[in-house]
């Protein structure tokens, strides 16, 4: 023992541990990984469409598509701009709708059950078929686009909402009321703050959902939009403005979603998922 | 009324009965029960799981109904006692709310169903009791930071700030390691003997019910019912070397005895 410890650097044992040794390339690799995945994408179809000399028509280089965006920057942020805003009324009015019914169905047996039915009908039926009906009802106007919004990004939210705020500690509930606590205060201090998670990974799925239904909205009948360039670009054969349609709208879901992640970052630093990221 | 009701009783149950009934089948759940706690008496329930031990705590507050007998607290119904917030009430888990630090969780009985002569603690006085149960450092703390036993720390603060007359413990350290059960138990004797509160704590751990109470109840299961009623004579205040006395002992014993009997009937 002494011949091991008389070699060994002058540490005693009170010492704390020293900074366990950073790796820097590894460090450095990590923080590359998302992105390692997408440009590998990204060049694996832009040299095979160069080198499988691949018709633009079939399937253009992103290069390609990607400078003709930058090109016509106007073009697109004008029908960006009208298909978020439509998705945008939709998220919030499908939040608001699921929230009020969700925190009906929690405190009433009888909403519940009288509810679940059209909830489970909303969830089982294409609700794209009813886009026809909304446009007989508010011909060219904004509105049938954004019911069809609506009606997408309703039902995850209805029912992350409903979990959240039924699925409660039945002890932390019990200790409330063991100082009797109102059904408001259970509400604002228990059962709300519980749901938060649940609603953000509700808006995470509902963001594209509300980006979805918008643009069907806008196949059907709409003069601008980017469902409406998808639209005439397909039957014109304007390959790069097909292209440049759906580059837009990825940019624009990833967006939205990124910015929603950061909210969530802040907002639920106290919950578990939040730990491990 | 049977003579098991006390009009100077600070809690007292009187023939109380209790059934449950479940899809196919009905339990009788408590049976019988008469009890008179005294004012600033600790007492403990201590029994084998389904005596009845947790409905009597239930029903001590007013959040279930005797289907017979009556349960007096203070003079009152023990509804309309919950409802002015003289009930701390310590869960078997800590049940803390994660998105409040420790100050918040520990103040949030306080904010509820806020009382005009309510007698919770001050701000201060719940910092400077945080602070003597050696939480000082994390009084703004999320608890998922905090180890388990820190964490049923916070959930006996949070019953205390609320300052009530009655405390009800529903196997508070039953998830808690062994060490940290022993150093938990003498927290709580001393935050008590400050309070002077009337204790009614469900166990069923033989040496936490001597160590703390004044008196161990000693239930049996199906129908849950009273066997036995031990008086603990130990002097207070306790702390860890009475456990080394033979009178320590001797009620360990007699408890376990107590316990064994209910089980062979």
């Amino acid at each position: 023992m002494a011949d091991v410890t008389a070699d060994a650097p002058t540490m005693s044992f009170e010492d704390a541990p020293p900074e366990p040794e950073r790796h820097p390339v590894r460090q450095f690799l990590l923080m590359i990984a998302p992105f390692t995945g997408l440009a590998f994408f990204f060049l694996f179809w832009e040299f095979y469409v160069r080198l499988a000399g691949i018709r633009p028509l079939t399937l253009p280089k992103p290069s390609d598509v990607l400078v003709h965006v930058l090109e016509n920057p106007g073009f697109y942020w004008h029908h960006a701009t009208v298909t978020v805003q439509e998705a945008w009324w939709g998220f919030w009015m499908a939040f608001v709708l699921a929230i009020l019914v969700a925190t009906a169905m929690a405190h009433s047996k009888f909403m519940e059950r009288a509810a679940t039915p059209i909830i489970v009908l909303m969830q089982s039926m294409p609700v794209a078929i009813l886009v026809p009906v909304f446009l007989l009802w508010f011909g060219f106007s904004v509105w049938p686009k954004i019911l069809t919004a609506l009606l997408f990004a309703w039902i995850p939210f209805v029912a992350n909402a409903l979990t959240g705020l039924r699925a409660i500690d039945p002890e932390t509930h019990e200790l409330l009321r063991s100082v009797n606590a109102s059904r408001w205060e259970v509400y604002w201090r228990l059962r709300v703050p519980h749901s938060l998670p649940y609603l953000f990974s509700a808006g995470r799925i509902c963001i594209g959902l509300a980006l979805v239904g918008a643009v069907i909205g806008e196949f059907f009948n709409s003069k601008d939009g980017l469902g409406n360039t998808a639209r005439v670009a397909q039957s014109r054969l304007l390959v790069d403005q097909l292209w440049g349609s759906v580059f837009v709208l990825a940019f624009i879901g990833v967006a939205f979603v990124l910015v929603l992640i950061a909210v969530e970052k802040r907002v639920l630093s106290w919950h578990s998922s939040q730990s491990v990221v | 009324m049977s003579e098991g009701s006390n009009s100077t009783a600070a809690i007292s149950f009187s023939g109380v009965s209790k059934w449950f009934r479940t899809k196919d089948q009905l339990v009788h759940a408590v049976s019988q029960v008469s009890l008179d706690v005294a004012k600033s008496e600790f007492v403990s329930l201590i029994g084998p799981s389904g005596c009845g031990k947790s409905t009597m705590l239930r029903l001590a507050s007013g959040l279930l109904d005797p289907d017979h007998g009556t349960i007096v607290v203070d003079g009152n119904r023990p509804v309309d006692v919950r409802k002015r917030k003289q009930f701390g009430f310590i869960p078997q888990h800590p049940s803390l709310l994660p998105w409040r630090t420790v100050r918040e969780n520990v103040s949030l009985l306080c904010d509820l169903n806020r009382q005009p002569e309510a007698t919770v603690m001050s701000d201060d006085d719940q910092l400077e009791m945080l602070e003597s149960i050696g939480l000082g450092p994390f009084v703004d703390s999320l608890p998922n930071e905090l180890s388990g036993g820190m964490m049923q720390r916070v959930s006996i603060a949070r019953a205390f700030a609320l300052g009530a007359p009655f405390l009800l413990a529903d196997e508070p350290f039953s998830a808690l390691d062994e060490l940290t059960r022993v150093e938990m138990r003498y927290l709580l004797l001393e935050l008590w003997e400050q309070s002077g509160s009337t204790v009614l704590f469900v166990t069923h751990s033989i040496p936490e019910a001597v160590v703390l109470s004044d008196r161990a109840i000693v239930l049996a299961a199906r129908p849950g019912r009273i066997t036995r009623v031990i008086d603990v004579p130990l002097p207070r205040p306790r702390d860890e070397s009475i456990e080394d006395t033979d009178e320590y002992r001797e009620i360990l014993a007699e408890v376990r005895s107590a316990l064994k009997e209910g089980w062979s009937h």
